[in-house]
């Protein structure tokens, strides 16, 4: 009985199916919640970033990772969430890739201090060892 | 019209195949390819896990790395999320990239250390011994200076030694001269042959009174380069002609007995004096005894310097 009700009114599914979709797209613009998580952690990794000095060491990676938190908060403004969260994303990788390079440019100039201070030495007693004798 | 109708009808038949054909290889071109920036990400982790200086450094980001790569790798209908998703997985390799980089310089400090407190050791160790040496050194200038030292007291003990041979031999000399009754004269040293030598009126040496002629031959043997001068003397009894010639007798018998003692003949002279030269008064038979004599006058000087 039911199926021949379908049958006789084959257009009645014409509004159902427009109202589940236009509800879908709706949702799916203007109701999805901004990305508060990983903006979040794209700000802290660029405030830890910044405490270790990254400005000195990897200052391209940290401008850029700012430049992308700037990005994805303009693209809340816009309600464009999923761009936000991608930049949001990318802002934490950048600002994460700051602090690693900037932890390894300073480990490198421990070395190279290390280095040097032994080479001084060294070349000391070269020259104590070329003026003796 | 029939031509042209069949003509059409290949051509939409032809069509159809290269549609078929563009979709078979539109099928191909979209199986599971990963993006040009994820095939990057991914040679980029390969590169590192390679390394095995950083491939077991850093392991959590490196897992994150891995994963990232593997997201990117999965294909896109979007192809800002496949962008979005090769940026992130570049990222994260370079991050784990640059961390187990750290990780390493961090690994190397203890060698580093190692190293540096070698090379102060060392060069604590080279003050040490430069200082040793130096101290070596100066010692050895102190023992090359003592042995100059000792060299030059060497030389001024041997110069005295030499000078105390010298006054020796001029002892020994003078000692010599002193046996035989010899003076020192402006000629030289002078050897005076008594009377006794010689019978009276004759040039033979008496063979008792050979001692004090034997000793001058000694004394000459011992001092080859002074030549000799034999000079005969007599009284004034008989006439010159006499003892001018028994003078010179007496004075080649004396030069003979020289030689004969082994006394070279080139550094003999023999003279004849006759009466001419006395030494005491010959109204005396005292006087005229001392006045029959032979002198052998030894040269101050070496022939040599004659």
């Amino acid at each position: 009985m039911h199926k021949r009700r379908l049958r006789k009114h084959p257009d009645a599914r014409l509004p159902l199916a427009t109202a589940v979709l236009a509800t879908l797209f709706f949702a799916g613009c203007a109701s999805a919640p901004p990305p508060t998580a990983q903006l979040q952690a794209a700000q802290q990794a660029i405030a830890s970033a910044e405490t270790t000095e990254a400005g000195r060491y990897a200052a391209a990676e940290l401008g850029a990772a700012r430049t992308k938190l700037a990005s994805a908060n303009a693209a809340v403004t816009e309600e464009r969430m999923i761009v936000a969260g991608q930049f949001a994303d990318e802002a934490r990788a950048e600002a994460e890739l700051a602090s690693a390079k900037t932890a390894n440019a300073k480990a490198i100039a421990v070395n190279d201090d290390m280095k040097r201070s032994t080479g001084v030495l060294v070349d000391e007693m070269k020259r104590s060892t070329g003026g003796t004798k | 019209m029939i031509t042209r109708t069949h003509t059409r009808g290949i051509a939409s038949r032809t069509a159809i195949a290269v549609a078929v054909t563009a979709a078979l290889l539109a099928g191909c071109a979209t199986a599971p390819k990963p993006s040009a920036g994820a095939m990057n990400a991914r040679n980029k982790l390969i590169q590192l896990q390679s390394n095995p200086e950083l491939a077991n450094r850093a392991a959590v980001a490196m897992k994150d790395a891995d994963k990232a790569v593997q997201a990117a790798e999965m294909p896109q209908k979007d192809k800002a999320q496949e962008q979005h998703l090769a940026l992130i997985a570049d990222r994260k390799v370079d991050t784990a990239r640059a961390l187990a980089e750290t990780a390493l310089a961090e690994s190397q400090r203890t060698a580093l250390n190692e190293q540096r407190e070698k090379a102060r050791l060392d060069s604590r160790t080279e003050e040490a011994d430069s200082a040793k040496l130096q101290t070596a050194m100066a010692r050895a200038d102190g023992a090359a200076q003592k042995l100059a030292a000792d060299q030059s007291k060497a030389d001024a003990d041997a110069a005295r030694t030499d000078a105390v041979n010298s006054q020796q031999q001029a002892a020994t000399l003078q000692r010599q001269l002193d046996e035989m009754n010899a003076k020192v004269t402006d000629r030289g040293v002078v050897l005076t042959l008594g009377d006794v030598l010689f019978t009276s009126g004759k040039a033979d040496l008496k063979a008792a009174s050979t001692g004090n002629l034997n000793k001058l031959a000694k004394f000459l043997g011992e001092y080859p380069e002074r030549t000799v001068m034999v000079e005969g003397h007599t009284d004034n009894v008989g006439s010159d002609e006499y003892n001018q010639a028994l003078s010179e007798r007496r004075a080649d018998g004396v030069k003979a007995y020289l030689i004969g003692q082994g006394v070279s003949a080139v550094r003999l002279t023999a003279v004849g004096k006759g009466k001419s030269v006395a030494i005491a008064d010959n109204t005396s038979a005292e006087g005229r005894q001392q006045n029959r004599r032979v002198e052998v006058v030894v040269s101050n000087t070496p022939i040599a310097s004659r």
